[in-house]
């Protein structure tokens, strides 16, 4: 326990808030979106695993623009 | 100018309904915050990584919070412009792609009117993502690193948001142009490449567009050049208002490559 409160939260937590958040904005689209360039499951996958990079990358390939 | 309200509304929905003028900004803040904390951590996370070689010694240099935001600028200028580039690229293009644009173009719709609302919403999304960006670097390099002189910052925050409109400008200048992968492909070579271009044989030039970002850092730190200041400012704003004629005319040029 003593090194997780080692670690300086005030400096990390932020970074971390923002990346979950673009992670759940990034989710809900995928949710409302009509489909998808390839299957759903696999961009939710790529979305929850590759955390910001996955994200840009759905936002960017991942979205039917039509 | 009613028809132009209704552009415009029209685009700041479909930004809003597709979620840019949230991801984008959330991007750009991440891009920021990261080189001010990695800066800082480096000597812990190089040792906890270990397997360094016994007796092995590293000298940090001693980071200055212009060189901070030097680094945050390195990072928009490459996974920043390319994100940016991407999103906006097909916002005419693809329009016409798909017959969207059908629905507008049998209308005597001003082309100007079209234009301006497309590249101001791009504007406006690449604005608040760098003010955003740079907001949360800056937070980071005061509490980290030291203060920064605010109206150094501003300055630099101004020049690098009319490089960003003019990327913005150019990017759906060649959308009205060409189809989304041509245009892809041009606004890439010529902004990502220039940028590539510009860092090889940048220091035998006086002048060129391309300058615009180290022309900003110049404000903070004596490193950047600043000689040519005023010239490159006034050459931008030449091109920018060059790209958004160009864009305007293409518009008006392509309206009938629609496809139905």
């Amino acid at each position: 326990m003593g090194e997780l409160q080692a670690v300086p939260w005030a400096l990390i937590a932020p970074l971390l808030l923002i990346q979950l958040i673009l992670m759940v904005v990034a989710l809900i689209d995928l949710s409302r979106i009509h489909a998808t360039n390839g299957p759903k499951w696999l961009w939710a996958i790529i979305i929850i695993i590759g955390n910001l990079l996955g994200s840009i990358v759905y936002f960017i390939i991942g979205r039917k623009q039509s | 100018m009613s028809q132009f309200n209704v552009l415009m509304g029209k685009e700041l929905r479909e930004s809003w309904r597709s979620f840019k003028i949230l991801w984008i900004p959330l991007v750009f803040i991440l891009l920021g915050v990261s080189d001010p904390i990695l800066n800082y951590y480096l000597m812990d996370i190089l040792k906890a990584v270990g397997e360094m070689p016994e007796g092995f010694q590293m000298v940090m240099p001693e980071l200055s919070p212009a060189d901070i935001l030097a680094a945050s600028t390195g990072q928009f200028q490459s996974i920043g412009l390319i994100v940016l580039i991407a999103t906006f690229v097909g916002t005419i293009s693809r329009e016409r792609q798909n017959g969207t644009a059908t629905l507008l173009y049998v209308r005597p719709i001003s082309h100007m009117a079209l234009f301006l609302s497309k590249w101001l919403v791009a504007c406006l999304v690449a604005v608040i993502s760098v003010i955003a960006g740079y907001a949360a670097s800056l937070y980071y390099t005061v509490l980290l690193y030291g203060p920064v002189q605010w109206d150094q910052f501003i300055g630099m925050l101004a020049t690098y948001l009319l490089w960003i409109c003019l990327i913005m400008a150019v990017t759906v200048a060649m959308s009205a142009a060409f189809k989304t992968v041509i245009a892809a492909t041009l606004t890439i070579i010529m902004v990502i490449g220039g940028t590539i271009f510009e860092s090889l044989i940048g220091s035998f030039l006086s002048i060129s567009p391309w300058k615009l970002p180290s022309s900003a850092l110049s404000l903070l730190s004596d490193y950047y050049d600043r000689t040519n200041f005023i010239l490159n400012l006034s050459l931008s704003t030449g091109l920018l208002i060059f790209f958004i004629v160009l864009g305007i005319f293409m518009c008006q040029r392509n309206a009938s490559t629609t496809e139905i």
